[in-house]
């Protein structure tokens, strides 16, 4: 947490304003279900109406700050303020048509412009045509942090930092009406200002602006993923098609560029939503357009209006345009079989240009193939792209402008989609004067930077962590080992000023082509063109598993269902398999392998991967108790016999040492083992089919990483008909459905992240969710409908929860992050080591998981204050016991109450919560509470929670029960009494070996 | 299997390796050897074996050592200070307040817990915050007198106390 401190830490103390310094207040923005930016409109849900009473009560001086459909919660310390904006009901009203100039029907379809142009251009034919995106947003980068305003009548202070400070002072200039001079922005790094377009941060400081004017003290906000959101709803904000025809000669003819918007930049969410849209207008004069090429009857187009942004960035339409360019020259040129470079060289008709570009080509070697030999792990794949720019010099000092002519060397991990930049030669014909070492520090901070926007991460639904530092398990940062080489081919200009160089700092021009530049290398490296940045990880593992995917589409006589296509994707993306196998047999055993070398997968995939086995809790299961992690013999008691679980280590005799990759996928996602046999289902491979398939190559990966421990298996003990396992295959065909996970598209990035976690790897259904008579989980209305597990009761996790207090996602989220929720209680059983291991996952990943069962519960954001008077008066009801009950009272008096009742001073080893509040006490079935009351509660592996002592050696089976009655008479009055508690505590004792003691074994501590 | 642990006890600090389910009890009888808390049920049923962690009662029978890490363990041998009694010990000695003593640990460690949050507990307080404590020898009677002598013990001493 100790980031979280306001932003003085980060600041230059002496430079920053007191009200900066130490911000009054801290804000959160909340934002509507729905809102999105379509090419031509901004569309939202409208507010309808506020119930203030959810937050009142809350702790924190909470306030609510309502400006048209903006919605911010501020309050005393960021904590205060999250949770309130969580508890804070607001009610939204999808956009009608009627009376609503503005709105479209969502869900909004983006790039409706592009569409039009789509209509437009198919009536020409040209033979090479590609459309060019640009996102309205880049992340903010890696690391959360505060953005912080002071607003009065007078002046706006404000601190954060912004990559685009002009449209920024644009967008608060609209907001609060005052002039330029009024606006003091601090905090922004002048390295950092980089043309490539606005990033969310500028969203986050409209926020508190917004906040701080209405309340009139500084605000903070908390820059972190939640903006992500903008930057999808934001979408598209530039299109640029490219159409050409090819000569006989292999030239250009007929070169077309249409671009659909003046210029591309949207102004911040906040704006659109508090009502002070910018104004429309019509942009006057030519659109420039750059391009050093000399075409055939070239036609250059663009739309005038200027939706949306109010004010024309020339710095970005020029890179937006180098991009387009750059990369549609190099997809004609492979289109067409031609050296990219040689393509562009033919249509320059500029000796300075020719030379410039010779010169760099030789220092980068061009010609030569990149050397494999440098490549560090077999998971990554190497290319190399170029890009050409002839810009005019801001500066005015050289007529014919800035020549830059770049080739960049990319590496692409294809299991993690991380793209590294490992050598960059530059060549520009400008100035005297060039330093090398600040051209090389410009381009790290604007075009990776530290903010890294044009390579940084890009949440997906199988994204660990959310980008965020403060997070324990971020993955490795990619870019740490980026080394740029610059080489510097440098003309004397005849025109430049002898004393000054060009690059203080560097002008933006200069980097025009430094985007399409990577999109050129990306593309020889993968042969997935992207044609919109950023290239986010993310991005390019889609992309790379798509490219598969359709490679298997277009193979003639290969069946396209889902599993053939998963094979293929394996089969290309693995490299551990050696073979190319394009699918491996239904049954029979895949040869064994030698252990994989150690060193086979990089740190990052196997930090990955120790993630992935976290969630999934492999250890829980794989690991006798006492025993060595994931060794396997841990013994399941299930309807058709006792099943073992297996050793997971790579020991090549008892582990899993022999299997490659392709055994292991398709033991994961298709339950059967390397030598052909078929698993279980308790292994719950009908859950782990829904993994990823980088998450499956991290977790192999992992595991083979790990020690070799050699033991044995013990032999099932299973009874008839389970007992033959090709029987298995049956079930499959009838029970098992290996697709993987889909993210619903109507969903939310943190539902699906969720649904991804609790359907794959979690493997939630595997205990929550019945099965039928042959093992096999039940569906639809059965889901999550609860079940018995191993002598626990699994409960409900949809509408049929049982809880006396009904569920929140707050409290989801306390008891899936801390073990233990105020108003429900605490993990216990099988449940502690599931938290156990949730503790070793991202705080986004927790809530993300929170968020899907809330959902599947419809269970509300927060606890009113009717929950809570509610779980007030059930504790005080509780407070007496019902009469006649003697035996049981007096077993509880002695036994528990110590623990479980208010004895007036505080203790360090109560049971804080109420058994009132208790689940277990309120279910149909009395298992949990006898399991409990036998083996006692330990989850001290989870922190902060205690142990409750088993009682299985001192009460007789008769005080069990008394007992067990007696608890549910006093705390779940409302509940009918159990009727079967009697056989329940002979077979638990049964199940868990623990007779009921004898006379002799109670005195024995006398 | 053993873990480095290290514990506050009576404002000393001590680096242990055990493994961390261990009942905080046993490590202090066996490894520390401050008998002041007894072995009574190990059940959190008697209290024989409180001890106070940050000022709060805690039965260390049921409680994992490493449950107790980064909080101050004070123990029956912690209470007096520089060479002077705790107010409740002084009170328990002068009304003889024992028949054999082995239930006294947790009743003075409790009126104490007690005293830390309520300086000036009513005497339906005092029954409560002992309620769960249990004396074999039916002592009752004394350890009450003994608790009420406690209060106005340490209410002297500390005349600045607010007032009911
Ligand atoms: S010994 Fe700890 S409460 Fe009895
Ligand atoms: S005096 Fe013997 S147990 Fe209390």
């Amino acid at each position: 947490m100790s980031d979280r401190q306001p932003p003085t830490s980060r600041a230059e103390p002496t430079e920053l304003p007191a009200p900066l310094a130490s911000p009054k207040r801290f804000g959160v923005a909340v934002r509507p279900p729905h809102y999105a930016w379509n090419g031509e409109h901004f569309v939202s849900d409208r507010l309808v109406a506020v119930d203030r009473t959810s937050v009142a009560g809350l702790p924190g001086q909470v306030e609510i700050v309502i400006e048209g459909d903006f919605v911010g919660v501020v309050a005393d310390s960021l904590a205060a303020a999250q949770d309130a904006a969580r508890h804070l009901r607001l009610e939204w009203r999808a956009p009608s048509g009627a009376g609503q100039g503005d709105a479209t029907p969502l869900p909004v379809a983006t790039g409706a412009a592009s569409r039009e142009l789509a209509a437009e251009y198919a009536k020409t034919a040209s033979s090479h045509r590609h459309d060019y995106g640009w996102p309205s947003r880049l992340r903010w980068g890696d690391t959360p942090g505060w953005v912080v305003a002071d607003c009065s009548d007078q002046r706006l202070m404000l601190w954060g930092e912004t990559i685009t400070p002009e449209a920024l002072i644009h967008d608060l200039m609209t907001l609060t009406g005052l002039p330029a001079e009024r606006i003091e922005l601090y905090g922004t790094t002048p390295t950092r200002v980089s043309g490539l377009g606005r990033h969310c941060g500028d969203d986050a400081a409209v926020d508190a602006a917004l906040m701080s004017r209405q309340l009139g003290c500084s605000v903070a906000v908390w820059l972190d993923a939640a903006y992500t959101r903008d930057v999808h709803a934001l979408g598209q904000a530039q299109c640029i098609t490219l159409s050409a025809d090819l000569a006989e000669s292999g030239d250009i003819a007929d070169y077309r560029y249409h671009q659909a918007h003046a210029s591309g930049d949207i102004a911040a969410v906040g704006l659109w939503l508090c009502g002070r849209p910018p104004a429309r207008r019509t942009v006057a004069g030519r659109t420039p357009f750059f391009s050093p090429y000399d075409f055939n009857n070239a036609q250059l187009t663009t739309r005038r209006d200027d939706h949306g942004t109010g004010r024309r960035n020339e710095h970005l339409a020029e890179i937006q345009q180098a991009f387009a360019r750059e990369s549609f020259l190099d997809e004609v040129a492979h289109e067409s079989g031609q050296d990219p470079l040689m393509l562009r060289l033919r249509h320059l008709d500029d000796a300075r240009g020719v030379e410039l570009i010779s010169s760099v080509s030789q220092r980068a070697r061009w010609g030569e193939a990149l050397s494999s030999a440098t490549t560090t792990s077999p998971d990554r794949l190497r290319g190399r792209g170029f890009a050409y720019s002839q810009l005019p010099d801001r500066h005015q000092r050289i007529p014919e402008g800035v020549r830059s002519a770049w080739i960049a060397d990319v590496e692409v991990n294809r299991i993690t989609g991380d793209v590294t930049l490992t050598r960059l030669v530059v060549g520009q014909d400008a100035g005297p004067e060039v330093d090398t070492d600040r051209l090389q520090q410009t381009l790290q901070a604007r075009v990776l930077g530290s903010a890294r926007p044009l390579l940084g991460r890009d949440p997906a639904f199988d994204e660990w962590g959310d980008g965020s530092k403060d997070d324990k398990n971020v993955d490795p940062t990619p870019g740490g080992a980026l080394a740029i080489h610059t080489a510097m081919a440098t003309k004397e200009s005849a025109d430049a000023e002898a004393t000054t160089s060009l690059l203080q700092p560097l002008d933006d021009v200069n980097l025009a082509p430094g985007v399409a530049v990577i999109a050129n290398a990306l593309f020889d490296a993968t042969g997935v063109r992207f044609r919109q940045p950023p290239f986010t990880a993310g991005r390019v593992r889609q992309a790379l598993h798509d490219q598969a995917d359709s490679l298997q589409e277009e193979t003639p006589g290969r069946p396209t269902n889902r599993p053939g296509r998963r094979w293929l994707k394996a089969a290309a993306l693995t490299a551990v398999a050696g073979t190319a196998v394009m699918a491996w047999p239904w049954k029979g055993a895949i040869t064994p392998i030698n252990r994989p070398a150690a060193n086979l997968y990089s740190a990052e995939t196997i930090e990955r991967g120790r993630l992935v086995a976290a969630a999934g809790d492999c250890a829980a299961c794989h690991t006798v108790e006492g025993g060595q992690e994931n060794a396997g013999g841990r013994a399941f008691e299930t309807p058709f016999g006792t099943l073992y679980s297996t050793n997971l280590t790579p020991d090549e005799g008892t582990g899993i040492g022999q299997w490659s990759y392709a055994a292991f996928e398709r033991a994961m996602r298709h339950g059967i083992s390397r030598d052909g046999k078929h698993l279980y289902p308790a292994f719950p491979y009908t859950a782990f089919a829904k993994i990823s398939d980088t998450d499956m190559q991290a977790l192999y990966a992992y595991l083979m990483a790990q020690p070799a421990v050699s033991a044995e298996t013990p032999a099932n003990a299973l009874s008839f008909p389970f007992n033959i396992r090709p029987l298995m295959a049956g079930w499959n065909a009838l029970y098992h459905d290996p697709s993987p996970f889909e993210p619903d598209p109507g969903q939310s990035e943190l539902y699906n992240r969720g649904a991804y976690l609790a359907e794959g790897l979690g493997h939630c259904s595997a205990c929550h969710t019945p099965r039928n008579a042959m093992g096999a989980e039940r569906s639809g209305q059965y889901a999550f409908s609860g079940a018995m597990v191993d002598g626990w009761e699994a409960p409900p996790l949809n509408r049929l929860s049982r809880s006396p207090i009904p569920w929140s996602e707050a409290s989801l989220y306390d008891y899936l992050r801390h073990g233990a929720s105020s108003l429900h209680g605490a993990a216990s059983g099988p449940m502690a080591p599931v938290v156990a291991g949730l503790g070793e996952l991202p705080e986004y990943d927790v809530r993300a998981l929170a968020h899907y069962v809330a959902v599947q519960m419809d269970a509300p954001a927060g606890d009113s204050e009717t929950v809570q008077a509610d779980a007030a008066v059930r504790i005080a009801t509780a407070q007496s016991g019902p009469a006649g009950m003697e035996e049981g009272e007096r077993l509880f008096e002695g036994a528990c109450a110590s623990c479980h009742m208010e004895s007036g001073a505080p203790s360090f080893t109560s049971a804080q919560i109420s058994l009132a509040l208790n689940t277990n006490l309120h279910s149909q079935h009395p298992d949990n509470v006898i399991q409990s009351i036998l083996g006692g509660v330990h989850a001290d592996h989870v922190p902060g929670l205690g142990n409750m002592p088993g009682f299985a050696d001192s009460f007789s089976d008769s005080q069990v029960v008394n007992l067990t009655a007696y608890l549910r008479a006093r705390f779940a009055p409302d509940q009918a009494p159990w009727r079967n508690i009697e056989s329940r505590v002979t077979t638990i004792r049964q199940h868990n070996n623990s007779p009921s003691p004898t006379p002799n074994a109670t005195t024995r501590r006398g | 299997m053993t873990e480095a642990i290290s514990l506050t006890v009576n404002g000393r600090s001590y680096e242990l390796a055990i493994p961390p389910d261990t009942p905080l009890l046993t490590v202090l009888r066996n490894d520390l050897e401050l008998n002041g808390p007894k072995y009574g049920c190990g059940l959190g049923e008697c209290g024989a074996c409180s001890v106070l962690i940050d000022g709060m009662a805690a039965r260390a029978c049921v409680l994992p050592v490493s449950v107790a890490v980064g909080h101050e363990i004070l123990t029956l041998e912690g209470l007096a200070s520089e060479g002077r009694l705790d107010p409740v010990q002084s009170a328990f000695i002068e009304a003889q307040a024992a028949q054999c003593g082995y239930c006294l640990n947790g009743m003075i460690i409790s009126v104490r817990a007690l005293l830390n949050h309520t300086p000036r507990p009513s005497s339906a307080q005092l029954r409560a915050a002992l309620e769960y404590n249990l004396c074999r020898c039916g002592t009752h009677v004394e350890i009450l007198e003994a608790a009420s002598r406690a209060v106005a013990i340490s209410t002297a001493e500390s005349p600045e106390a607010p007032h009911e």
